[in-house]
């Protein structure tokens, strides 16, 4: 059996060669990579969807206030937590439960169940996939980020849009696969960690765009170039590539640099395009919230993503809130939770709806994906002394809520569910490989042929873990 | 399948025999099970019906299981075979599924259960041998190194080193022709490149040329070997296999100061040619086997390299910190076994390895030897030879000044003996020995579970124990703690002893011991915003008796810590004052700030405590401990000696102050090894830290042929034995996996490819070697060359293959488009690294200095309100940024996008292999960044000074700083257009974004 290994092994060379001999595909990328892994075989079957956009929620929204209605919470506000377990919380602090600081109501032709903190997205309740009966491996933020974007709690593994752009590659040319737009304000904890490729080659990695100013890194020459020496040095390099791939029988790596250079020629276009909103009619612009300075930043976030999409990016990230800290700028709402989600849904919640009556009246909603996570959500008991009802709520990763929308989702409904007050998930329990799972089902990828080698185990975004939940799809 | 066929033969004479006279005894029958049916069961079928959770719940590795069968019962029926259900699958081609068993082995087992189902030993190993889907004990890899013959070749006369034998060996089998030479003006880029990371110099260019004697080749090589910047290519090629980065990731990400020290011994250890097996057993246990030497405990920074999570150390929940502390053993497991022997062995975490000989016991044999492990910041200033000199010089100054202050100190302190300065009035007061009120005012105390008070004082358990007071009835702003502590262990990190708290800790200022260093008192406060090192030794005494300690707090901000009421370290000014508002504010006792538990508490007992509502002068901090204060205000000493005495204090003060500069200059800190007291290791079932099983003692992997995997220690031995006998194991001269990974990795290194091409798993997935024998001659060539590294990348760079032309050719290409056979030398991209080092180089702006602290291309700020770390890029242009990219600051969350798209990988993750791909990303970074275009101006200025005005010299000089080579005509023409037109930076700019500049023939 050594031999028929050995052969394998010979043949996977041929094929990298092969396949670098054809190369330049629409994939963002000019070559194959050397270590042959430019062919995963994406899709395996007939994808529902064909692009993502990730809104994702830093500091852990709390679902009880939000998504998964507990009338036993209602009920039970301000007695002491009924358990046998004791409660293992971030903080170490259990205060008396709290009842959810906003009404719920049922909404839309689906009766789906959306507090009033999100009276915009309530609107579009019916095209939401509600998840209420997810669980989280830790109740440390940046671990259960990492494992909300990678799969994995340690830094160092591939995030979704990296898979993607591996899997899937790109269907613009001139622009990359995966972009990230983080929140105004602040990165999320760890930085770029949150969006990189991992062990996969770094052009998976994820390519920010800033909202503002120069949209991304080395777009432009970073000084002023006058457009004469700017040609002159275009038209020398690419006289000297040329000359250079003839001496070098054609090598295709050569040739592909020298597309590289027209197509980030392309991009110096195609890019400042995208973030130019001026194209944008006023209704839109009012309709995602540009012309309130409350959701303005927001708004233009989720626009350029819808701009992104429809040039053909596959995968785009929308960050809502910085790091962790005092005061605070993301979800983690520890002290006063009324204040802190109030605020951060303030900020998003016209911006998300707009950009889902966008994308339906685009008829972009049919084979687009957009997902709206969170690393867990929080405790229905206060992070308080334990016979006050507190102000804030600690990390809970036994149970929280997230939604989906668009393409291949049954939509207006809410799968599984978690026990009387929200704390831990009680019916169909969905673990992150089973969320990833099944996005890359609704791509059209089998999680379990989605690989990369990478020492001494073909590594899945699923792990050995993850089972597609077949109940919500259409 | 010879094999079979005799073992059919003997079977039936057996089997005859058997039923007839009964000849064969118990022996025969057992060795017969053992060398003919067990490995038939091994071989095919114990992938799947062995281990934790057979398949079918069928065992067929244990005699016992095997004969009790499955879930469907009874599988074997001694005797009758056509009643055996495993007969019955095996037979009808059901089992093993997709590829049933010939016709022998069916035989085989037929006649085995006919003859009755005698089984020999009791257990089958199921990894004695390599089956279809995964490794066994006889991997080729697992062998010992056997230094093999030469073999002889169709073309002796190309041959220059017994490298190109077996190239040439493989390329005739194939068909194959080897490429003709290249030229020298290829060599030498090439060399200089693989060698030194930098491209040649026009000069060592022509020297080559010129050079007609035979042993010219070797001439450059030896010259490249030697030079001190092969130390700082071949560190970048060791940082990406140990994973090293400059901060810890996760959510605070902090940034490391001190972790370069480990960067900067791998550098040396290249430049020295340091013999391998020793620069691999430092990086294991340097701080045991050399605990004296400060370069030894550095070279531990290889294990601690990786990620760390801060926040997940010290959460709440001990489950989960349970479960961070074993991803963190899985990291070091991974590094040390991936990295030195290319074992995959983090993969058998929670289970036996898929792939390879390693059982999940072993990866819990290697936590024991790894379970002290935990990074840190080791003072090594004591070991070091110039901090040791200074530190001498300025304690010889200190007698000097002594023996000058002394009279006057001693009549001074003497009037204070007689006049014992009265104490301090406090604020609050309490005597724990005596009781919990609080003897001058009303802040009195209550106890949580976990706290109890002895006629000692209270003591906190270093669990849940903390006391607090009633809320302060008034603001407190500058003001003065102090406590009376005795410790209960000094290993203990971050115990709050007396702290100020409001908000539920959301701020805080308190005496704490040891949260940031090890063994030190510390000015704790909420997310350190006001605490700084105040660079006082270790505590040593507070565990067999108690220790006053102190500390004020000044309205300008300044702290001053005492112990013993003396200055204990440096004060400092701090970032403000906190003033603490009346109602909200209190004392607590025996945590730093709530909620209780983690590292927050103490475990120690507090004897009495005070509170002052102002600043106390030194004097005062010293009566209050009833200690007499050996502080004498300097007015008071000038006042009592002669002007000459004066004038000679004043001049050794400031001596003593000019050395103190430089032995904080000198200090040597490093990230490295800061070892625990670990328990025995029990193995995770399942990997669930908490689903405890077995017990286990430090070892290593059993099925590494050759070297013993038993250390002969018992599971409590102490850290040190452990990993001192894991550094032996690994780098023992008879480990077969040892020299052949690293040879590999200099292999992959030079010739773009390795003879194994997963460098850092030599297991199952990674087939067979390309060139089996030549690997074995290059790991028999390391060891008996001393274990040399220099040796292994002279003896590659000398051999014909590597001098190969990199021409293409067609025929070849379509054979072997992977080059793996070596037909020509593969050209290659320049890494990440070596453009920016090229292009600074041939600009004439490289700082070319060795070692040292990182240069940050970032601005590192620390987030508001918490210990995270953001990194925010800063103009490259900037002035200091300008040395070799090895010394980049590499924080994990601060990663360069122009590094990044020449394929710079991720320093959380190991790295055996860089990518290489091209993008339109990396046009733009190379057109328009703005280290590119200011490089281009630095280039264009040493193009004037170098080449005077005249264009067509500006561009022969940059033809030959850049490719090494003279431009064409045609080349010089349009070169000088340009220039005229635009001016030498443009023409600068081009050349950066040539792909001859970029690629390596």
């Amino acid at each position: 059996m050594i031999d028929r290994r050995e052969f394998f092994s010979w043949t996977r060379n041929t094929l990298a060669g092969a396949a670098a001999a054809s190369m330049m595909l629409r994939d963002g990328t000019l070559q194959a990579d050397i270590l042959g892994e430019s062919n995963p075989g994406c899709p395996h079957f007939a994808p529902r969807a064909k692009r993502v956009i990730h809104i994702c929620l830093c500091g852990a929204m709390s679902h009880i206030d939000t998504f998964d209605y507990k009338p036993g919470l209602i009920k039970a506000h301000g007695q002491a937590l009924q358990s046998s377990d004791k409660p293992d919380v971030f903080f170490g602090q259990v205060g008396r439960l709290r009842q959810p600081d906003w009404a719920f109501r049922q909404r839309g032709e689906s009766g789906l169940w959306v507090s009033d903190l999100f009276p915009h997205l309530a609107e579009v309740a019916d095209e939401l996939t509600v998840i209420r009966s997810m669980v989280a491996e830790t109740s440390n933020h940046t671990p259960a980020t990492f494992q909300e974007n990678s799969g994995f709690r340690l830094n160092g593994f591939p995030t979704l849009g990296a898979w993607m752009s591996y899997g899937l590659g790109n269907e613009s040319d001139d622009l990359p696969a995966f972009v990230v737009i983080p929140d105004v304000r602040e990165l999320p904890a760890g930085g770029s960690i949150n969006w990189t490729n991992g062990f996969l080659p770094a052009r998976h990695q994820g390519v920010v765009i800033r909202p503002k100013g120069e949209a991304i890194n080395d777009l432009f020459p970073a000084r002023p170039i006058s457009p004469g020496a700017e040609a002159a040095a275009r038209d020398l390099v690419g006289e000297m590539n040329r000359r250079h791939l003839a001496r070098h029988a054609d090598d295709d790596v050569l040739s592909a640099r020298i597309r590289g250079y027209e197509l980030a020629a392309r991009m110096q276009t195609s890019v400042p395009l995208v973030a130019d909103l001026e194209g944008e009619t006023r209704e839109t612009k009012k309709l995602y919230g540009v012309d309130r300075a409350e959701t303005a930043d927001f708004a233009r976030a989720c626009l350029i993503g819808r701009r992104l999409l429809e040039r053909g990016v596959r995968f785009v990230q929308l960050i809502s809130g910085g790091t962790f800290g005092s005061p605070r700028r993301n979800w983690d709402g520890h002290e006063n939770l009324k204040e802190n989600h109030g605020l951060e849904a303030l900020r998003i919640d016209q911006p998300v709806a707009a950009l889902l009556r966008d994308l339906r009246r685009r008829g972009m909603l049919e084979d687009t994906l957009v997902m709206f996570t969170t690393e867990f959500g929080r405790t229905p008991f206060t992070q308080a002394a334990g016979d006050v009802v507190g102000t804030g709520r600690d990390h809970n990763p036994y149970g929280f809520s997230v939604w989906l929308a668009g393409a291949g989702l049954k939509s207006g409904i809410a799968y599984g569910s978690t026990d009387e007050i929200g704390w831990k998930a009680a019916e169909n329990l969905v673990t992150w490989p089973d969320f990833h799972a099944t996005v890359l089902h609704l791509l059209g990828i089998d999680h379990q042929r989605l690989t990369f080698y990478h020492n001494g185990i073909q590594r899945r975004l699923t792990n050995v873990h993850g089972h597609v939940l077949k109940p919500i799809l259409s | 399948m010879r094999t079979s066929l005799i073992l059919v033969g003997v079977w039936s004479i057996v089997v005859i025999g058997s039923n007839s006279s009964k000849a064969v005894d118990d022996a025969d029958q057992a060795r017969l099970f053992d060398t003919k049916v067990a490995p038939i069961l091994a071989r095919r079928c114990l992938d799947c019906h062995s281990g934790t959770d057979p398949k079918g719940k069928l065992d067929l590795s244990d005699r016992k299981q095997a004969m009790e069968g499955g879930e469907n019962g009874e599988v074997i029926v001694p005797g009758k075979p056509e009643e055996s259900l495993l007969w019955e699958q095996v037979n009808s081609g059901e089992m093993p599924p997709k590829s049933p068993l010939n016709q022998e082995e069916k035989t085989v087992l037929r006649e085995w259960i006919a003859a009755g189902a005698y089984w020999g030993t009791a257990r089958i190993d199921p990894y004695q041998f390599t089956t279809a889907r995964r490794a066994g004990r006889d991997w080729w890899s697992l062998q010992p190194v056997v230094r093999p013959k030469i073999p002889t070749t169709s073309r002796p006369d190309w041959i220059r080193s017994p490298i190109d034998a077996f190239v040439l060996q493989n390329l005739d089998a194939n068909g194959l022709t080897p490429a003709p030479e290249a030229e020298r003006r290829t060599l030498i880029r090439r060399l200089s490149f693989d060698i030194t990371g930098l491209p040649p110099s026009p000069e060592d260019v022509d020297t080559f040329l010129a050079d007609t004697s035979s042993n010219a080749h070797e001439r450059v090589v030896d010259r490249l070997l030697s030079s001190p910047q092969f130390g700082v290519r071949w560190a970048r090629w060791w940082l990406d296999v140990a994973r090293f980065g400059e901060s810890n990731g996760f959510e605070f990400d902090e940034f490391r100061p001190d972790a370069w020290r480990y960067r900067d011994w791998v550098v040396k250890a290249m430049n020295h040619d340091m013999p391998y097996n020793e620069f691999v057993a430092l990086q294991i246990a340097g701080d045991l086997l050399k605990p004296d030497d400060p370069t030894a405990i550095e070279a531990t920074g290889f294990l601690v390299a990786g990620a760390y999570d801060t926040v997940g150390q010290t959460q709440q929940s001990g489950p989960m910190k349970a479960v961070v502390r074993g991803d963190e053993l899985e990291d070091y497991i991974g590094t040390v076994t991936q990295t030195f022997l290319g074992l995959t062995a983090n993969c058998a975490r929670c289970h036996d390895h898929k792939f390879d000989p390693i059982r999940q016991v072993e990866y819990y044999q290697l936590a024991s030897a790894l379970g002290g492990v935990r990074p840190g910041v080791r003072d090594l200033s004591s070991l070091d030879t110039e901090s040791k000199v200074l530190r001498g010089k300025a304690e010889s100054l200190q007698a000097r000044l002594d023996a000058i202050e002394a009279p006057a100190r001693a009549q001074i302190l003497a009037s204070r003996k007689v006049n014992l300065d009265p104490p301090p009035k406090p604020f609050a007061a309490w005597d724990f020995d005596r009781g919990l009120e609080d003897t001058v005012g009303t802040l009195n105390v209550t106890l949580s579970d976990g706290t109890t008070r002895t006629s000692e004082g209270l003591h906190f358990d270093g669990k849940a124990g903390f006391a607090r007071t009633s809320v302060l009835k008034r603001d407190l702003g500058a003001r003065t703690i102090e406590a009376l502590v005795k410790l209960d262990n000094l290993d203990q990190r971050g115990g709050g002893v007396l702290t100020l708290q409001a908000g539920e800790g959301l701020s805080f200022d308190g005496i704490v011991f040891a949260e940031q260093e090890p063994g030190r008192w510390l000015p704790g406060s909420d997310n350190f915003r006001r605490t700084q090192s105040v660079g006082a030794p270790p505590e040593t005494e507070a565990k067999d008796r108690a220790i006053p300690i102190t500390i004020s707090y000044s309205a300008d901000g300044s702290i001053h810590m005492y112990r013993n009421g003396q200055p204990y370290g440096k004060p400092y000014k701090a970032s403000g004052l906190v003033t603490y508002p009346a109602e909200k504010t209190e004392i607590l006792f025996g945590l730093r700030h709530p909620p209780t538990g983690g590292n927050r508490v103490l475990a120690g007992t507090i004897v009495r405590a005070r509170l002052y509502d102002r600043a106390l002068d030194p004097s005062e901090v010293a009566a209050a401990v009833g200690a007499t204060s050996d502080y004498v205000a300097p007015a008071a000493m000038i006042a009592m000696l002669t002007p000459d005495s004066t004038t000679e204090r004043a001049r050794l003060l400031g001596e003593i102050e000019s050395l103190g500069k430089q032995i904080v200059a000198h200090a040597r800190t490093a990230y490295a090894v800061a070892p625990l007291k670990p328990g025995a290791t029990q193995v995770a079932i399942r990997g669930n830290a908490q689903q405890l099983g077995e017990v286990v003692s430090a070892g290593g992997v059993a099925a590494l042929t050759g070297i013993d995997a038993n250390f002969g220690l018992d599971p409590a031995a102490p850290e040190g034995e452990r990993r001192k006998r894991l550094s032996a194991w690994v780098t023992h001269r008879d480990n077969p996996l040892f020299a052949r990974v690293v040879v590999n990795r200099i292999w992959q290194a030079h010739m773009g490819t390795g003879l194994v091409e997963t460098a850092s798993d030599f297991g199952f997935n990674a087939g067979k070697p390309s060139h089996p024998e030549l690997l074995d001659w290059l790991a028999a060539e390391l060891v008996s060359s001393g274990w040399s590294l220099k040796a292994i990348h002279k003896a590659i760079v000398m051999s014909a293959s590597y001098r190969q032309s990199s021409r293409h050719d067609s025929t070849a290409f379509t054979r072997d488009a992977g080059n793996r056979l070596l037909w020509r030398k593969s050209p290659t991209r320049l890494e990440a690294e070596m453009v920016r080092d090229a292009m600074l180089w041939t600009s004439g702006g490289l700082d070319r200095r060795l070692g040292g602290p990182s240069y940050q291309d970032h601005g590192a700020t620390k987030a508001l309100g918490t210990a995270a770390m953001l990194y925010v890029p800063v103009d490259p242009s900037t002035p200091g940024l300008d040395r070799r990219t090895l010394y980049r600051a590499a924080a994990r969350g601060g990663r360069d996008t122009f590094l990044d798209a020449f394929d710079c990988p991720d320093p959380s993750t190991i790295t055996p292999r860089r990518a290489v791909t091209t993008t339109p990303l990396q046009a733009l970074a190379m057109m328009n960044n703005n280290l590119v275009l200011h490089l281009s101006d630095l280039l264009s200025d040493r193009l004037a000074k170098d080449a005077g005005q005249e264009p067509s010299r500006q561009v022969d000089r940059v033809y030959r700083l850049a490719y090494g080579r003279e431009p064409t005509d045609e080349e010089r023409a349009r070169a000088v257009s340009v220039v005229k037109e635009f001016g030498a930076a443009t023409l600068a700019r081009a050349i950066f974004n040539s792909s001859e500049f970029l690629y390596v023939d």
